[in-house]
């Protein structure tokens, strides 16, 4: 499979006239992309924003950031889920770089949401304050979960993947500024250079705990708890073949956008040839009951013994009970030969003094760690604040809190705020973005 | 919790799904339960089906505490 | 201009050697022995304004009026930080340093810093305690150790916070906390590293080292279970509908007790699970299938035991610490004592 991405740097954004890129400008033509927002009457509400590195922008709750694409040959940038389903991995794609669309709720936020800076202390706890940001803020009239704590952010979501189709269709014919090309050739045919390094497999294990549907990440706008470890390309992953979900404590989680850029895989991609032989992806999945978990590891071993994997690498979206599939399926993999490195976050705690992962093995011996969800951060007020501030305290985020004898409310009244990192928008970063490292004090 | 509570001199029974956990948190005594969000009562279930597990589960648990052992030990359900 | 003192061996006080180890503590205004490099390596931050001196062998076999002895010493003295070291390789003495640097910290709640050689039985008695730098193993280090203790005081007097074991060169104290590495290397490159080094046999380091299993001695177990009391708690968050207790629903601080005696049951609409981590639609339609009340009391009729404590116990276990879990049971257990508990059931999700 060859999967060709054209790269478009953004270096500004700015509203205009007509939807364009020049020079690494990117104008956007507001009421039309608010119009094709609204086509979907769940929306009762919008506006669009711009959030540019060292802004004083903080936004609040945040749900979910996309890269804005097209694909040349008019496929639906997610498969399955904004079009028709159809295979990924395989042709060619635009791009627009250090640029995301991210969505914003407008008043209500949940456990799954989070916080994005683009300045100061905060700016660094996401990967998101370094991009020039396209800020979708809106309200829907999905009244049945407005005061749930786990929302699906069903209206929201979509509407932030159709704002990144439709932003992305403005570079379709234009000439990008370079390439990445990312090839997969049949792993029982490779040449023989090749096949004698060692040979990898990338385990990708996606949250997919809710039993009720709408929550989960998406294969193929399929429900990833519906599924049992399988075999796919890394060029469908970097293809739109993923879509993030609504649950789990935000700073564990991997937006879209982390999906189709997956550093992991494309550091592994580039070794290919080099150090390493990468035979592709076990897409496996996340449990609640420790059959299930057991039997995913069971399956992701099989795969990988199957395949003639010397080594994989296992990444977890998720903390707390999915560290029990996270191990458990490290530990399968060494049980069967497989030499396995894991990459995941902890949870020490705000004291740094808990149990890294709720589950630990000595044949876990190689593991790259990328945060505490447990750190508590205190940020100084923002000029500007997009969404809702109090969503943070008051609709049951997961870093945040209403009330606490110590440390007072997570939003004060200045506009300062004091939560876990928890509640830092995809801040962790296992997908290999991480400049962030757990280390003993 | 559970760690600090036998360390009060109490014999306490850890029920629950995830018995890696239990077992790398240092638990003693551990009866498993069905799953994470209903350890003793699969909603899919009948409500009669659902008593019984419970009931019989629940059970387990407590001969688990009149029970002597001398390692940490899963009691089979 | 803060104020510093530490504390030496009858050797590295030019008392003597072998012989002098059990002259009993000593307080020197001024600086003896080290105490002159720390001075120098402090100067224009703090003054090292006294020096104790107290023989190992005295520290060792007295070590509880040695100890109270140099409290009594430090009662009337300005200190904000107190040194004690370096102890090289000298296992009696590093013994010695952590004893004193910990009664230091408990009474006079200033931070202390020492520093061992890693084969002295010291380090693993006291790292998790205080800062202890990683130290030679013979005197001729003194220069380099003072040094690297220096280092890390100077933060510790500026308020400024102390960096990695691995960047200070002190032991780990068994705390974790994310940090941004000086390379900002990416956890993506991190992975192909330390994958490329296993797979081909290589020397690697782990950046989550597995700790070792901590055990609490098995409780005896009931004897007679017919006419026990029992006590149900659980982790799941069941708590009545509008969470009395402001219980979190992941990272809990708060727990809550709620009144089971007589006939009361656990009914969906008057109970709910306010925690985060699962699907809560099931417990909220039947919170027994977390508490299992219903069984609980029904197993009592049958006479398989003998009462159940009148009270449920909730927290939420998702993201706690181990220290507020811990705290939390102790604040839970006087009232299992209190009720003659005999036993606990606790239900983890």
């Amino acid at each position: 499979m060859r999967l060709e991405i054209g790269n478009f740097y953004v270096k500004d954004i700015i509203f205009g006239d007509r939807l364009s890129l020049n020079d690494g400008i990117l104008t956007i033509n507001k009421e039309e992309a608010l119009a094709y927002i609204r086509e979907d009457d769940r929306i009762t509400e919008a506006d669009l924003y711009i959030a540019k590195p060292g802004d004083k922008i903080r936004m609040c709750p945040v749900k979910e950031a996309i890269e804005p694409r097209v694909r040349l040959d008019g496929r639906g940038l997610f498969p399955g889920y904004t079009s028709e389903l159809a295979p990924a991995g395989d042709g060619v794609l635009h791009a627009l770089k250090n640029c995301s669309v991210l969505v914003v709720g407008r008043h209500w936020g949940g456990f799954q949401d989070g916080i994005i800076d683009m300045s100061g202390e905060g700016q660094k706890l996401t990967y998101f304050g370094q991009l020039n940001n396209i800020v979708l803020v809106a309200d829907t009239n999905e009244e049945f979960e407005r005061h749930e704590q786990q929302k699906k952010n069903d209206a929201l979501r979509r509407a932030g993947h159709k704002l990144a189709e439709f932003i992305g269709a403005c570079v379709k014919d234009l000439t990008p500024e370079d390439k990445d090309v990312y090839e997969t050739t049949p792993m029982i045919r490779r040449d023989a250079g090749i096949e004698k390094l060692p040979s990898v497999v990338y385990v990708m294990q996606p949250q997919s705990q809710m039993e009720a549907m709408g929550y989960n990440d998406l294969v193929y706008g399929w429900d990833t708890n519906h599924m049992l470890p399988t075999v796919m390309s890394p060029t469908e992953i970097l293809d739109g073949a993923i879509v993030s979900g609504s649950f789990m404590p935000v700073s564990s989680k991997w937006s879209t956008y982390d999906m189709q850029n997956t550093p992991n895989l494309r550091v592994l991609m580039d070794a290919h040839g080099k150090t390493i032989n990468f035979l592709g992806v076990i897409m496996s999945n996340l449990n609640v009951a420790l059959e299930q978990k057991e039997r995913a590891a069971q399956f992701v071993a099989q795969i990988a013994k199957s395949l003639g994997a010397d080594g994989a690498v296992v990444a977890e979206e998720g903390y707390g009970n999915p560290d029990a599939d996270f191990v458990g399926c490290l530990v399968a993999l060494e049980d069967a030969g497989v030499k396995t490195v894991g990459i995941t976050n902890e949870s020490t705690g705000r004291d740094g003094h808990g149990q890294p992962l709720v589950t630990l093995d000595e044949k876990c011996d190689a593991i790259v760690s990328c945060g505490n969800v447990g750190e508590l951060i205190s940020l100084p007020p923002m000029e500007t604040v997009l969404g809702e501030l109090q969503a943070l305290a008051r609709d049951g985020n997961s870093g945040g809190w209403d009330y606490d004898e110590v440390l007072g409310p997570s939003v004060r009244e200045d506009g300062s705020i004091i939560l876990e990192n928890n509640g830092m928008f995809c801040g962790d970063q296992v997908v290999g973005w991480s400049p962030k490292q757990m280390m003993e004090f | 919790m559970v760690k600090e509570i036998e360390k009060a001199g109490f014999p306490i029974v850890q029920m629950c799904n995830l018995v890696p956990v239990a077992k790398t948190v240092g638990s003693n005594r551990i009866v498993p339960t069905i799953s994470i969000p209903y350890p003793l009562g699969d909603p899919d279930t009948s409500k009669e089906d659902q008593w019984k597990l419970r009931c019989h589960r629940t059970k387990v648990a407590l001969e688990a505490l009149a029970t002597d052992i001398t390692e940490q030990t899963v009691f089979r359900v | 201009m803060k104020k510093v003192i530490l504390y030496v061996n009858q050797f590295f006080g030019q008392i003597g050697g072998e012989e002098k180890a059990g002259v009993e503590p000593e307080i020197h205004e001024g600086q003896i022995g080290p105490a002159v490099q720390f001075a120098k390596e402090l100067d224009g931050i703090a003054e090292v304004t006294h020096t104790i001196i107290c023989g190992d062998n005295y520290m060792g076999s007295n070590t509880d009026a040695a100890v109270a002895a140099i409290l009594d010493m430090l009662a009337d003295k300005e200190m904000d930080l107190f040194l004690a070291g370096p102890a090289f390789q000298a296992g009696r003495y590093t013994v010695a340093c952590g004893t004193i640097c910990k009664a230091v910290k408990e009474r006079y709640g200033v931070p202390v810093v020492t520093s061992m050689n890693e084969e002295t039985p010291g380090v693993d008695m006291f790292k998790k305690d205080m800062y202890i730098l990683k130290g030679g193993n013979i005197a001729s280090k003194m220069r380099k150790d003072v040094k690297a203790m220096a280092n890390v005081a100077k933060k510790l007097l500026a308020g400024e916070p102390v960096g990695s074991a691995s960047e200070e060169g002190y032991f780990a104290r068994g705390i974790r906390h994310q940090a941004w590495r000086k390379d900002m290397k990416p956890a993506s490159e991190r992975m192909l590293d330390m994958l490329v080094r296993k797979l081909n046999g290589e020397p690697f380091v782990s950046e989550l080292p597995i700790p070792k299993i901590d055990r609490v001695p098995i409780a005896p177990a009931i004897v007679n279970l017919g006419e026990a009391r029992i006590a149900l708690l659980n982790t799941g968050g069941i708590v009545p509908v509008d969470n009395p207790d402001r219980i979190q629903s992941a990272s809990a601080t708060r727990w809550g007790r709620y009144d089971i005696s007589g006939d009361k049951e656990l009914r969906g609409g008057e109970y709910k699970t306010i925690h985060a981590g699962f699907d809560p639609a099931a417990a909220d339609a039947d919170p027994n299938v977390i508490t299992p009340v219903d069984a609980l009391k029904e197993l009592q009729k049958e006479g398989v035991f003998g009462s159940l404590h009148q009270y449920f116990y909730t927290t939420v276990g998702t993201g706690t610490t181990e220290s507020e879990a811990a705290r939390m049971a102790r604040e839970i257990i006087p009232h299992l004592e209190e009720d003659h508990v005999n036993g606990c059931i606790l239900v983890s999700t």
